[in-house]
């Protein structure tokens, strides 16, 4: 029940570009900084992450990535789905016809119970929402310094 | 979840719909399972090392719960059999990583193991058992209708 490297990583990109938002295109080296993520690895990333839309690309001298929309609209589930497929623990839960049992199988109705607890954390946390956490994590390390 | 996850649950639950009446065959459960005897045989070792599982020899021998099915909650049969529910290493061990104090990617992952192990610590063996009854009863009903 392992999030890849991908899931992980692209969920982290995603929270630099919206730390960033508003602040004009971001380098892909300096994501690669703030996430010690290797750039060559994040590049593979940003291409998954553009082709479902949820990121833009400009060329050029002030050339870089944002987010395709405000971080207040951008879920963590999209994002999962983006870099894992589909978000799904056990295959017949979303996907019945690949098990004969399925009709009558009550594991498969407590993964479904599962996925969806897990699903409804991701539907309901937007960057926004990370980015407000993150902020406030910093000021609260910062206060700790100062004691 | 591995097939050892989804397998494992299902023999378990085999034997918990079973419980009382006696050790439980191998060749039983894989016949009202559809799994391999062998699989089944190799899964119920380390469900035996793992205290869920007791075994009988014999003539009359066989398999049983260690536990009323009451007391074998989903959450500890996931744990023997796919070890921890997080969807990333950080959660359970923080020094994997060094960003894990800072890390708000890191708290959404710890987020999403308490909501699913919230519903596995919930169900135990029984709670299967009594919803299968529930179902096949209702299939029953539809047969005579």
């Amino acid at each position: 029940m392992k999030l890849s490297t991908k899931g992980q990583y692209g969920a982290r990109a995603m929270l630099d570009l919206a730390l960033h938002y508003g602040e004009g295109p971001v380098l892909l080296k300096d994501i690669a900084k703030r996430q010690q993520i290797s750039e060559r690895y994040l590049e593979h990333l940003m291409v998954s992450l553009k082709a479902a839309g949820l990121i833009r690309s400009m060329r050029g001298a002030r050339g870089g990535f944002t987010l395709a929309g405000p971080p207040s609209q951008i879920r963590l589930s999209e994002i999962i789905e983006a870099m894992e497929g589909s978000v799904v623990l056990v295959e017949c839960v979303d996907a019945p016809d690949v098990c004969s049992r399925a009709d009558h199988c009550v594991t498969r109705d407590i993964w479904a119970e599962m996925n969806k607890a897990m699903g409804d954390v991701l539907d309901s946390t937007t960057l926004a929402d990370l980015a407000q956490r993150q902020r406030e994590k910093e000021k609260s390390e910062a206060v700790m310094y100062y004691i | 979840m591995s097939t050892k996850g989804r397998y494992g649950t299902r023999a378990l639950l085999d034997l918990a719909f079973h419980y009382g009446e006696g050790p439980v065959l191998v060749k039983d459960v894989a016949k009202r399972q559809g799994l391999s005897e062998h699989y089944l045989e190799h899964l119920f070792v380390q469900l035996m090392a793992a205290g869920l599982v007791n075994s009988t020899r014999g003539a009359k021998g066989g398999f049983a719960l260690a536990k009323l099915p009451a007391q074998i909650r989903v959450s500890e049969v996931i744990e023997v059999l796919e070890g921890s529910p997080a969807l990333v290493q950080c959660v359970d061990d923080p020094k994997v990583c060094a960003r894990s104090g800072i890390c708000v990617t890191r708290d959404l992952w710890a987020d999403i193991k308490t909501a699913m192990s919230g519903v596995l610590e919930a169900t135990t063996l029984q709670d299967l058992v009594e919803q299968q009854r529930k179902k096949e009863q209702a299939g029953a009903l539809m047969y005579h209708i």
